[in-house]
């Protein structure tokens, strides 16, 4: 969606700082449940993002699927799960040698990640991408081009999408009702 | 937008997913984790589609992809832990060890 700067800037701002605190509570909040509903905060932050990139097919998707279903799933299995665990729990939640290890690591990978994206000239790419394209403006929308793309070039994985999608329903069934 | 900030924020969330899915004593966080970098992955592929593909649009597609297996794994890994519960009555990671006989 092309807004106007500003309002582009403190939508992008907003969202940004969400995602932020929200992947924060994702992994730091000591109770589950807590850390499920900061996981919904973050995709629905993720949702808007889409919007904001002109793919407003995908944020639809991304509000049912993640936040309708896999979210609510995951609420769910914390819901059930959580009985006798948690509240013996506490005396383990200290911050172990391993933890420091793992975010030095983790730390490590994100500013290498960080360095690549500032060194690499993305502009360059997107002049030498852009003069190959055609010049010529079709009126087809979003939700056209995607339709268009899933029924020809990407039949095959499609089909094989739906198959995999029946297979996990029926093996989670199979495991989880004896 | 800029595209180094939205690259730059998705970087950040694969690291702090990773961080999670190591140090995490719970096995349902672990799946949230692990849901917080499919959608890193994501991010990338729609960014990636808006700015240099704008007109054929196959990042999308493959961002559809993605959010569907990510479906099928969540309701595989509910069910994986449901069951693994029903056996050991918890579910800390490190107490899973069925298979270590």
């Amino acid at each position: 969606m092309d807004l106007a700067g500003p309002i582009h800037d403190f939508l992008l701002v907003f969202l940004g700082s969400g995602l932020i605190l929200g992947g924060l509570g994702v992994v730091l909040l000591t109770n589950p449940i807590y850390s499920a509903f900061s996981l919904g905060f973050v995709l629905i932050c993720i949702s808007l993002f889409y919007i904001l990139s002109n793919s407003p097919f995908v944020a639809a998707a991304q509000l049912l699927i993640y936040v309708g279903a896999v979210n609510v799933l995951i609420i769910f299995a914390v819901m059930f799960m959580n009985g006798s665990d948690y509240s013996n729990d506490f005396h383990l939640n200290l911050w172990t040698i391993g933890d420091g290890v793992t975010s030095l690591v983790c730390t490590s990978i994100f500013l290498s990640l960080l360095t690549t994206i500032l060194d690499t000239s993305w502009y360059g790419i997107i002049w030498t991408t852009r003069s190959n394209q055609i010049i010529e403006q079709d009126l087809i929308s979003n939700s056209q081009q995607i339709g268009i793309h899933l029924s020809t070039d990407f039949f095959l994985p499609f089909e094989l999408i739906s198959i995999i999608l029946l297979v996990a329903l029926i093996g989670a069934i199979a495991v989880a009702r004896q | 937008m800029m595209l180094e900030h939205v690259l730059i924020l998705s970087a950040y969330l694969f690291s702090i997913g990773i961080y999670g899915l190591i140090t995490s004593r719970n096995i349902v966080r672990a799946l949230m984790c692990l849901e917080l970098i499919l959608n890193a992955v994501n991010i990338n592929f729609v960014t990636f589609s808006d700015f240099f593909d704008s007109r054929q649009l196959k990042g999308d597609i493959f961002s559809i992809f993605v959010i569907a297996i990510a479906a099928a794994e969540a309701a595989i890994g509910s069910a994986i832990v449901s069951s693994i519960y029903r056996n050991r009555k918890s579910i800390r990671i490190n107490q899973s060890t069925l298979l270590n006989k």
